[in-house]
């Protein structure tokens, strides 16, 4: 499973990191790094959740 | 509250598109013991998408509604059509200069974004927490030692909110009780009290920024007079935007969520009970009541003429995205109307979409989670108290005036 980041959508909500802080990181500004992120298989369903957190959604699921 | 000198509804809105529901003085709205405005604006739902209503600003002015969360993203993710260029501030002294970053439009706004954004990144408000639980602390044992029965809004949520802004921007406590009058004149009072009180808070931002440029300190002010954008340092101008925006935006709203939850929570005991006996429910709770009751609304100014959902928006036409509205969007949430503590899909709208969400949303998060567990950890089962009745209104921005509580 894969994340897309689409960056440009993110405003900093930081719900995918409040849900997941060791999957999605920010940078200093609270707004999401830069690059898509593959998920490891133990770390789906958290995954999945923090990407489904985000309100711009900034954050595509690919499986 | 301020009569509104109706303007007349632009020839170019088709008659059939306007709607009756404004958030001033639609069912609900008005000043209301034991009211509920947030969940009476979800009426909008059984109409169309978009509808114009006639009188929808503080000023009397027309705005369209959008209704659907999804349309909301749309217009407040696209600030090239949907501009948020307003001096509403100003405008109340007859200026026209921006609330910094709110009222500015990319590419400026994120200059000014990027300058501010780090002062309340998530990780940085996770340094504030201890400061945020000692002071709900304090003012809650106060309450608790004083009696049975207080006030909420002024022996709790105000003081609480606002000593922790304070706190952010270095600013001493001992004139909070003026720091929320001026506030409340500004946001709730009448014609001659709202240009008094900007004109008082910009005295006091313009005075503080001078103290801080001659003598600077490790404060908020005197990081704003060090800071560059493009280069160059920020003019005065764009000083007292800043720190108008951040004075004004602090005081309210924090205070108002903590209300509004307290509010629920005392009139449904089988709620309190569960986050009382638990309070890791706390932080799924606080995001669902964010959901129901939000507070603002957000008005862009269209820059060109475009076709929304069949309505011919026009240049220079006022849309209103107002959270309460979006957040009871069917289409989006299961049952809107009902609260339910442990939902776990809740991509609301509280703090806004797009580039404008809220700058203040973690530290806002953190206050009002920190608050509720404070406040239930040390105060036994509440009511609101017997010949009481909160009052409640809509307008400009939602809010609770008074919530007495009783725990005898």
């Amino acid at each position: 499973m894969k994340i897309i980041v689409h960056k440009e959508k993110c405003q900093g909500h930081a719900r995918c990191w409040a849900m997941a802080p060791q999957i999605f990181d920010l940078d200093d500004e609270g707004y999401i790094m830069p690059g898509d992120i593959d998920v490891a298989e133990e770390d789906e369903r958290l995954a999945w959740k923090g990407a489904k957190s985000c309100p711009e959604r900034a954050l595509e699921i690919q499986q | 509250m301020e009569t509104m000198a109706a303007r007349p509804v632009p020839d170019h809105v088709p008659p059939h598109m306007i709607g009756a529901f404004n958030l001033f003085d639609a069912p609900g709205m008005p000043p209301t013991p034991n009211g509920d405005p947030q969940a009476a604006t979800a009426i909008v739902h059984d109409g169309p998408p978009i509808f114009y209503s006639p009188t929808n600003t503080r000023d009397g002015r027309g705005t369209w509604v959008i209704t659907r969360a999804k349309d909301q993203r749309r217009v407040l993710q696209d600030p090239e059509t949907f501009s948020s260029h307003r001096a509403i501030f100003a405008s109340a002294l007859g200026e026209d200069w921006p609330m910094i970053p709110l009222e500015l439009d990319p590419p400026e706004h994120g200059k000014f974004r990027s300058l501010l954004n780090p002062l309340l990144s998530p990780k940085r408000v996770m340094a504030l927490e201890t400061a945020v639980r000692e002071r709900a602390a304090f003012l809650i044992d106060r309450i608790a030692a004083a009696g049975t029965s207080c006030d909420v809004m002024t022996d709790f949520a105000f003081p609480f909110a606002v000593n922790i802004f304070l706190r952010f921007l270095g600013l001493p406590d001992d004139r909070l009780d003026e720091f929320v009058d001026w506030a409340n004149d500004l946001l709730h009072g009448d014609n001659r009290q709202r240009p008094a009180a900007a004109r008082t808070i910009i005295a006091f931002i313009d005075d503080l920024a001078a103290q801080r440029r001659k003598q600077p300190v490790d404060d908020f002010m005197s990081f704003l007079v060090q800071s560059k954008v493009d280069d160059r340092l920020l003019n005065d101008m764009e000083i007292r935007g800043t720190g108008v925006l951040l004075f004004v935006a602090g005081l309210d709203t924090v205070a108002a969520a903590i209300g509004f939850d307290l509010n629920y929570l005392a009139r449904n005991p089988q709620d309190q009970e569960l986050l009382r006996r638990d309070p890791s429910r706390i932080v799924l709770a606080a995001e669902e009541m964010l959901r129901a009751y939000p507070t603002v609304q957000m008005i862009r100014v269209a820059t060109k003429d475009i076709d929304f959902e069949g309505a011919p928006i026009r240049k220079g036409d006022y849309v209103s995205c107002a959270t309460m509205i979006a957040n009871r969007d069917p289409e989006e949430f299961a049952e809107p109307n009902r609260i339910d503590l442990a939902r776990e899909d809740n991509r609301h709208t509280a703090f806004a979409y797009g580039p404008h969400r809220c700058l203040g949303s973690h530290l806002a998060r953190r206050e009002i989670v920190v608050g509720l567990e404070q406040w239930l950890k040390r105060i036994p089962t509440f009511r609101i108290k017997e010949g009481t009745a909160p009052v409640t209104y809509g307008g400009h921005v939602f809010g609770i005036e008074n919530l007495i509580l009783d725990w005898s």
